[in-house]
């Protein structure tokens, strides 16, 4: 009997050492991690894979994005400002629009006819393309702030960011819908960047 | 977490709240509810109406128990002093006590294992999930419900609820539930989520009292108390320990009647969120 228990002892303190160990290496392997993971938060976003070709919106006017951010360079958040500081981007309000086109390009027919709009004091019915269903809550702060702003991303290309889920808005007129923003392509993107894979973090 | 979450600790999912249960806890939300200050306003389930999109159903159709009522103020009646009556009126005149019952957010909840398409879940925050677009209506959570705090949509009720102009005040920050749904309190998800993107994007943690339900808001006398408990400096916090209520016990043995703190049908071990102070009554009854 007392051996047993003798036994048991040396057992014991057998397997203290070695606990001991163990926790010094998972330590060190945490310790050796931790710039890994670092890094990793700031690492280079890995696009959502997969394309869609979506219909046509007719819009009132057809808006050119490519003049606006390929050949003028403006910034997309320059326009669609809430994006970096709410849920939605924005549809821009007409007087935004005015306040360039006021002296720009007064002489196009786009643009009389925006200005028909601001005169009647009305806003150009945009309609929307980029549609989530109802039940889904996104917020595109959190998204610039991950891929944008934490990693220090040059501002003025912000749209190479936006075209992960938008697509080059660049070599369009009227915007178009060429990602499918379905659930197994957010996903994707989520699980390859780390992002949270909870089902009430978007499903509401 | 969520689905995977459940296929890998399938076995370990049921584990009781006396052992710890098996999640990584973010937050655990919870509520204290002093049932003395309680005066059975009903402003609170109001409220839950206005803030949840919670379709009016109509007064047969809520004698039929159709009620969408996430939030419900139960009434009880202490018994007759007067005994010389032997009939009882249904509605006394005197001896009323009130409860607001919500879903009690259980640790290990009874609604969550029998769902067949894990549309109901545990979150990382203490909350029991319910996805609307994920739910086919088999209703078995709200059978296996011991408060009966799950409601179905047995009719599109959204097309009678909100005549124009009423659409307007719906919440867009939640789904209006259609016909097959099962539907419950969230413990005011969206606003949570709200608090919790707020707090992320100025890289802070979220604050205690930053932001509360729907019915501690409107709540007139501040009888609910809404917070995170992993948090050991907030209110309701400091309002369980106080009381001596404690997660993941089911029974409580408390002999000081200054502890007030007790939580409904903990015997049945499933660890609900909502802990409610006992009425103080000066007849003794």
């Amino acid at each position: 009997m007392e051996i047993a228990v003798n036994q048991y002892r040396v057992d014991y303190q057998r397997r203290g050492e070695i606990v001991r160990r163990l926790a010094l290496a998972i330590m060190f392997v945490v310790a050796a991690s931790l710039p890994v993971v670092g890094w990793s938060a700031a690492a280079d976003p890995i696009p959502p894979v997969g394309t869609y070709d979506g219909i046509d919106v007719e819009q009132p006017i057809e808006f050119p994005h490519n003049v606006h951010v390929d050949v003028n360079k403006i910034n997309c958040m320059y326009c669609h400002t809430y994006a970096r500081r709410s849920k939605v981007a924005g549809i821009p309000p007409t007087s935004k629009c005015m306040g360039c086109h006021k002296i720009i390009a007064t002489d196009k027919p786009r643009i009389q006819k925006l200005t028909e709009y601001w005169q009647k004091k009305q806003s150009p019915p945009w309609k929307k393309v980029h549609d989530l269903p109802d039940f889904v809550h996104f917020t595109h702060e959190r998204h610039l702030k991950r891929f944008v702003f934490d990693r220090d991303y040059p501002v003025e290309d912000v749209k190479d960011i936006c075209a992960f889920c938008h697509g080059q808005i660049k070599d369009m007129t009227v915007a178009h819908k060429v990602k499918p923003l379905n659930m197994g392509w957010c996903k994707s993107c989520h699980e390859a960047n780390g992002g949270p894979g909870d089902c009430w973090k978007c499903h509401k | 977490m969520s689905l995977q979450n459940i296929m890998e600790n399938w076995s370990n999912y049921r584990r009781g709240a006396e052992e710890g249960g098996h999640h990584k806890y973010e937050h655990r939300w919870g509520m204290a509810i002093n049932l003395d200050l309680c005066i059975g306003c009903n402003a609170c389930s109001t409220a839950c109406y206005a803030e949840n999109n919670l379709a009016v159903v109509g007064k047969s159709r809520f004698a039929k128990g159709q009620a969408m009522h996430w939030l419900r103020v139960e009434r009880y009646w202490d018994e007759s002093q007067n005994k010389s009556s032997s009939v009882t009126p249904d509605y006394p005149e005197e001896g009323a006590s009130f409860l607001p019952m919500m879903c009690q957010q259980c640790n290990s909840a009874t609604c969550e294992p029998v769902c067949p398409v894990a549309a109901t879940y545990h979150t990382p925050d203490g909350l029991n999930a319910q996805v609307y677009n994920r739910c086919i209506g088999s209703r078995y959570c709200s059978n296996n419900c011991p408060y009966r705090n799950r409601y179905f949509n047995f009719f599109s009720y959204y097309e009678s609820s909100w005549p124009e102009p009423l659409n307007l005040q719906l919440n867009p920050d939640l789904t209006v539930r259609d016909k097959g749904v099962m539907e419950k309190c969230t413990f005011c998800v969206q606003r949570i989520r709200a608090a919790k993107d707020k707090a992320k994007m100025a890289d802070r943690k979220v604050q205690d009292g930053e932001f509360t339900t729907a019915c501690a808001q409107a709540c007139p006398t501040g009888a609910i108390v809404f917070g995170d408990r992993l948090d050991e400096t907030s209110k309701v916090a400091k309002l369980w320990q106080q009381h001596e209520v404690k997660l993941g016990v089911y029974k409580q043995h408390k002999q000081n009647p200054e502890k007030r703190g007790y939580r409904i049908f903990e015997e049945l071990n499933v660890d609900p969120s909502v802990m409610y102070l006992e009425r103080v009554r000066d007849t003794g009854i």
